[in-house]
């Protein structure tokens, strides 16, 4: 009986602090200031893994078709390189200015620092489920709502090859017909 | 006149505001849709195994195609006339 007393006035108190943190505002939501190391991780490592797991029974289709560079070009370039960049390029006013900052996709995810990436195929699931669903609070947007699967799976595609294109390809394929 | 002197001062404030609201490099945010510049394209170098290279000649030839299009579709009478009035002007100066 005295634990679980003991274990109410713990959870009372928990809610209490944590309303007590929620309501007085001092807690810092400016995009121009970073989470300190512990909330990084905490909150990169339940986004990794609530993608992984959500993504896992996704089925890749051919994505060899040259047909799909052609349409998941032009959406990428209408959709994504203002974020995420294109050959060529370093930075742009929304990759610098978004937090957590979204990942330059015109660099090979091989030359990452910081974390590893997984084979081919589980690289794109990862990135369709990303497309279709967005990612809460951090920018990106649900593409999904907006867009059929055939439509994302050229993205991805198209994301694959990005980091082998020179300017002058990425010009050619994202142009509008 | 009121109506007018309304709106004048409505508008311009506002536009002298979004004006001055650009960012460092306001090229950075005009989209243009841009052709494909394939005169850059290096036939030679290029593997046609390769899923790029491949979409790269399609979007070529279909831009070539669609420009060949709009050639055929163009009024070519009236630009003989329009040649042919500036030629008739040309050879009058030329007689003066």
């Amino acid at each position: 009986m005295k634990i679980i007393k003991l274990l109410l006035v713990l959870f009372v108190l928990a809610i209490g602090s944590a309303a007590t943190v929620m309501y007085s505002g001092i807690v810092n939501v400016a995009a121009d200031e970073p989470h300190s190391n512990f909330v990084y991780w905490l909150l990169e490592e339940t986004r990794e893994r609530s993608i992984s797991h959500a993504a896992k029974n996704i089925k890749v289709p051919d994505l060899s078709d040259p047909e799909l560079l052609l349409t998941g070009g032009t959406d990428y370039e209408f959709m994504c390189a203002s974020c995420h960049l294109k050959p060529g390029q370093s930075e742009s006013d929304m990759s610098v200015g978004l937090y957590p900052a979204p990942p330059n996709l015109a660099i090979s995810s091989k030359t990452h620092v910081g974390h590893e990436h997984d084979d081919d195929d589980e690289a794109a699931r990862r990135n369709f489920w990303i497309i279709k669903h967005g990612i809460k609070a951090s920018g990106m947007p649900a593409w999904g709502k907006t867009h059929d699967d055939q439509r994302i799976w050229a993205m991805v595609a198209f994301i694959n090859q990005l980091y082998t294109l020179t300017p002058e390809q990425y010009q050619i394929l994202t142009a509008i017909d | 006149m009121k109506t007018l002197t309304k709106l004048a001062l409505v508008l311009i404030p506002t536009m002298a505001l979004s004006l001055s609201a650009t960012a460092h490099d306001p090229s950075l945010h005009v989209k243009k849709a841009e052709k494909a510049d394939c005169s850059k394209m290096d036939h030679s170098k290029m593997d046609m195994k390769n899923p790029v290279a491949i979409a790269m000649m399609k979007k070529c030839m279909k831009q070539s195609k669609a420009d060949d299009h709009k050639m055929k579709e163009m009024d070519h009478s009236k630009m003989k006339k329009i040649e042919s009035k500036a030629a008739k002007k040309d050879d009058q100066e030329h007689n003066h």
